[in-house]
C-alpha cells in the first residue's frame, strides 16, 4: 500500500510548525519503502496536489479548538472536522474542500486519510521551537503516528 | 457608533476581518481591513547570516514563497555587490514565470472564479469551486489541477525543492538546467500558453460579454483613481523579475521611475493605531488619508497597476490581450478594481509566453550559473513583482554579513490603503440607512477587495474550527442586535 505521511505547518511560526517537527522525527524511524514521509508548508489545494496517487495518507497538523489545551494530541478522520465544504480556511480553501474537489474531478485520491493533530498554543510569533507544552507533545504524536502503521501491518499480516 | 464585523474573510489567501462602522443614522462612516499580527519577525532575523534569508523569509508568507525567495536572493546580489551571470538571471526568471502561471491560475479559478463564473448574486451553496466545476465542466477543472501540478514540477526541478526553492545564491543559482528537463519545461510552457488563452476566452465569454458584469466592473462603486506602481524593463514593458519601479499618476503620466535601492526616497509608511500593518504611500505626494485622486499619496500595486504603468507587454499574445482590454475599458489607465481579474489573466498568458521563450533560449542550459561574491557586505535591496504587488526586501548587515536590520514591503501591504478605500466605497454605496443588510450586499463588498487577492502575510496553518462568515450588527451602545451567518443552513 503506497502511503504518505505528511507533516503540515510553518516551521518558523512556533506551534504552527509542530506537524513538520513530528514528521521529521517520524522520518528517522520509518524503514518501509512503501511509506513516504514528506513536509508541506501550505494547506488547501497543495494538500490535494501532495496526496494524489497514494493509497493511504496520514496528515500531521496543528489544530486550534475552542476548549482545547495546548499539547493535546488528537486522532481524527476528515469527517471529524466541522468546517466541511465552507471555503473559509486561512488557506486558499480548507482541505476538506480540497479533498472533495479531488473526488469531484475524479482524480486518483487515497482510499483512506487519517489526521494526527496537536493542539497549538502560540501560532503568531516567529520562533523555531514550539511552546513547552507542544514540544512535550511531539514524542507522543510521533508514537501515535508510528503505532498507526504497526497496527495496520498486523491487520494486513 | 454601530459596528458591523465580517469575520472571517472567505476564500482569501490569509485571514483577516472587515470592520464596517455605521454612524447613528445607519450609514457607513468608515470601513477597514484589519489584519492579524504575526510577532517577533525583526528579532527573529537579527544576527542571522544574510545568506539564510532566502530560506527563512519565504516562510513568512505561505502563499508566495517563490517571490520572497527571489526578492531575497536579489537583495543578496546587491548586498554582496555581485552581478549574477546571464544564465542565472534567465533561469531565475524561468522559475518565476512558472510560479506566476500557478498562482494566477489558482486565484482566477478557485478564489475569484466563483464570483464571476457563478455570479455575485448566486446562493452561497453554489458560489464555490463545485459550482464552477458544474458550470465549466470536469475537464476544465482537471486542467486547472494539471496546470498547477506541471508548473510546480518546473519550480521543483529548477528550484531544487517544491514550493520553497533552495536554488538562489548571491551571484547566481546552485544548479543549472539539463537538456532533458529543458525539453519537458518547454512542453509545459506550451500547455500553459494554451491554458492561459483558454482562460482569457472563458473570461471573455462569461464576464466581458455579460452586460451585467461589465456594467458592474465599470460602475463607480468599484472605481478608484489612484497612482499605480510596477516593475518595467528598459523598454517600459512589464517584467515580474527585474527592472526599475515605475509609478504613474491617476492620468497615466509617469510620476517616478527609480532603481530598487532608491525606494525609501519615494515611499513612506503611515501607521494607524487600529492596524499593525503599515500603510505605504508616495512620499512626494503625501498622506491625505484614505482617499484617492492626484493629491493623495495612496497607490496601488496590483496586476492592473502593472499593466497601467507599462507601455505594453513583452510577448505578442499578451500584447494583443493588453490592447483589447484597454480598448474595451476606454483607454489607459483603467481605474476599475474588478478589471484586476482581467489583468491577472493577461499576466498569466504573459508568464506562460515568457516561460516558453526562456525554455527555448539557446543559453538556458549553459553552465555559467554563478559569479562568486568577493565584496564585504553592508546593505542590499531586492525587488520583484509578487503576484499581489511589488515586493521589496532590504537588509543591513555587519561586515560579517550578519543581519542587523531587515525591512520588507510585501505585495498586499502596498495595497492596504487602497483596499480600505475600496471596502469603504462599496459599503457606502450598498449599506444605506434603513436598508436590510443581506448576504448579497455583503458579497458585493467582498468583491471589492477580493480583486486585490490580499494575502495577509499570515502563514499559520493551524487547522481552523468552524469559521462561518459572520456579520454582527451592534447598536450604538455596543450591543449585538443582529447576527448573520453566511453559512447558516
Amino acid at each position: 500500500m503506497k502511503t504518505l505521511i505528511l507533516g503540515i505547518g510553518n516551521p518558523v511560526l512556533c506551534d504552527d510548525g509542530v506537524g513538520i517537527r513530528v514528521a521529521r522525527e517520524v522520518s528517522k524511524r520509518v524503514r518501509d519503502p512503501q511509506i513516504t514521509v514528506a513536509e508541506a508548508y501550505h494547506g488547501g489545494l497543495f494538500i490535494l496536489d501532495a496526496v494524489l496517487g497514494y493509497d493511504r495518507v496520514l496528515l500531521i497538523d496543528s489544530i486550534q479548538t475552542k476548549e482545547g489545551t495546548p499539547g493535546e494530541v488528537y486522532r481524527l478522520r476528515p469527517g471529524d472536522l466541522s468546517f466541511a465544504r465552507h471555503l473559509s480556511s486561512p488557506h486558499q480553501m480548507n482541505f476538506i474542500t480540497a479533498l472533495e474537489l479531488g473526488k469531484a474531478l475524479d482524480l486518483p485520491m487515497p482510499e483512506r486519510i487519517d489526521i494526527i493533530a496537536v493542539e497549538a498554543g502560540e501560532v503568531t510569533s516567529f520562533r523555531e521551537r514550539c511552546t513547552r507544552e507542544v514540544e512535550q507533545a511531539i514524542p507522543v504524536a510521533v508514537e501515535m503516528v508510528l503505532s498507526e502503521f504497526q497496527a495496520s501491518g498486523k491487520d494486513e499480516g | 457608533m454601530k459596528k458591523i464585523m465580517i469575520d472571517p474573510i472567505t476564500r482569501l489567501e490569509g485571514h483577516g476581518k472587515i470592520a464596517i462602522f455605521l454612524n447613528d443614522m445607519g450609514d457607513v462612516a468608515n470601513a477597514y481591513l484589519q489584519i492579524p499580527e504575526l510577532r517577533g519577525f525583526e528579532k527573529f532575523c537579527e544576527g542571522r547570516p544574510a545568506e539564510d534569508m532566502p530560506q527563512i523569509l519565504q516562510r513568512i508568507c505561505g502563499v508566495c514563497p517563490e517571490a520572497h525567495h527571489l526578492a531575497s536572493t536579489k537583495a543578496l546580489d546587491d548586498l554582496f555587490q555581485v552581478e549574477p551571470t546571464v544564465t542565472a538571471k534567465k533561469v531565475r526568471e524561468l522559475l518565476y514565470s512558472a510560479f506566476f502561471v500557478t498562482d494566477h491560475t489558482t486565484h482566477f479559478y478557485i478564489l475569484a472564479g466563483p464570483d464571476f463564473i457563478m455570479g455575485p448574486e448566486s446562493p452561497v451553496a453554489e458560489r464555490n469551486i463545485f459550482g464552477v466545476i458544474r458550470k465549466v465542466g470536469v475537464e476544465l477543472g482537471k486542467r486547472v489541477i494539471q496546470t498547477r501540478q506541471q508548473n510546480y514540477w518546473v519550480i521543483e526541478t529548477i528550484g531544487g525543492r517544491g514550493i520553497h526553492p533552495v536554488f538562489g545564491l548571491p551571484g547566481g543559482i546552485s544548479k543549472g538546467i539539463s537538456e532533458e528537463n529543458r525539453a519537458k519545461i518547454e512542453e509545459i510552457a506550451k500547455n500553459s500558453v494554451d491554458f492561459a488563452r483558454l482562460s482569457l476566452k472563458i473570461f471573455d465569454d462569461m464576464v466581458i460579454k455579460n452586460k451585467e458584469y461589465l456594467d458592474m466592473m465599470l460602475s463607480d462603486t468599484f472605481t478608484h483613481r489612484t497612482y499605480y506602481m510596477g516593475l518595467v524593463d528598459d523598454q517600459n514593458k512589464l517584467n515580474f523579475y527585474d527592472g526599475r519601479i515605475r509609478v504613474v499618476d491617476p492620468q497615466g503620466k509617469e510620476f517616478a521611475k527609480y532603481a530598487p535601492r532608491e525606494y525609501l526616497e519615494h515611499l513612506a509608511e503611515r501607521v494607524e493605531p487600529w492596524s499593525y500593518l503599515k500603510f505605504p504611500y508616495l512620499k512626494k505626494v503625501g498622506w491625505r488619508g484614505f482617499t484617492d485622486g492626484k493629491s493623495s499619496g495612496v497607490y496601488q500595486a496590483t496586476p492592473l497597476s502593472r499593466l497601467n504603468v507599462a507601455d505594453g507587454m513583452a510577448t505578442p499574445l499578451a500584447q494583443e490581450e493588453y490592447e483589447k482590454m484597454y480598448e474595451t475599458l476606454g483607454g489607459k489607465p483603467v481605474h476599475h478594481t474588478l478589471a484586476t481579474h482581467w489583468a491577472r489573466v493577461i499576466e498569466m498568458l504573459y508568464a506562460a509566453e515568457r516561460m516558453l521563450e526562456l525554455s527555448r533560449d539557446p543559453g538556458i542550459t549553459n553552465l555559467d550559473i554563478r559569479n562568486i561574491p568577493a565584496s564585504t557586505p553592508k546593505e542590499g535591496v531586492g525587488v520583484v513583482e509578487a503576484p499581489r504587488g511589488t515586493l521589496t526586501h532590504h537588509y543591513v548587515t555587519d561586515e560579517k554579513g550578519l543581519i542587523r536590520k531587515c525591512n520588507l514591503i510585501v505585495g498586499t501591504t502596498n495595497n492596504h490603503a487602497a483596499i480600505c478605500l475600496a471596502i469603504k466605497k462599496a459599503a457606502q454605496d450598498l449599506i444605506k440607512q434603513g436598508r436590510e443588510i443581506t448576504e448579497g450586499l455583503l458579497n458585493r463588498i467582498e468583491l471589492s477587495w477580493r480583486a486585490y487577492d490580499p494575502c495577509m502575510g499570515c502563514a499559520t496553518h493551524a487547522l481552523p474550527g468552524q469559521l462561518p462568515l459572520e456579520v454582527k450588527i451592534y447598536d450604538s451602545d455596543g450591543h449585538v442586535v443582529r447576527t448573520l451567518n453566511q453559512f447558516d443552513s
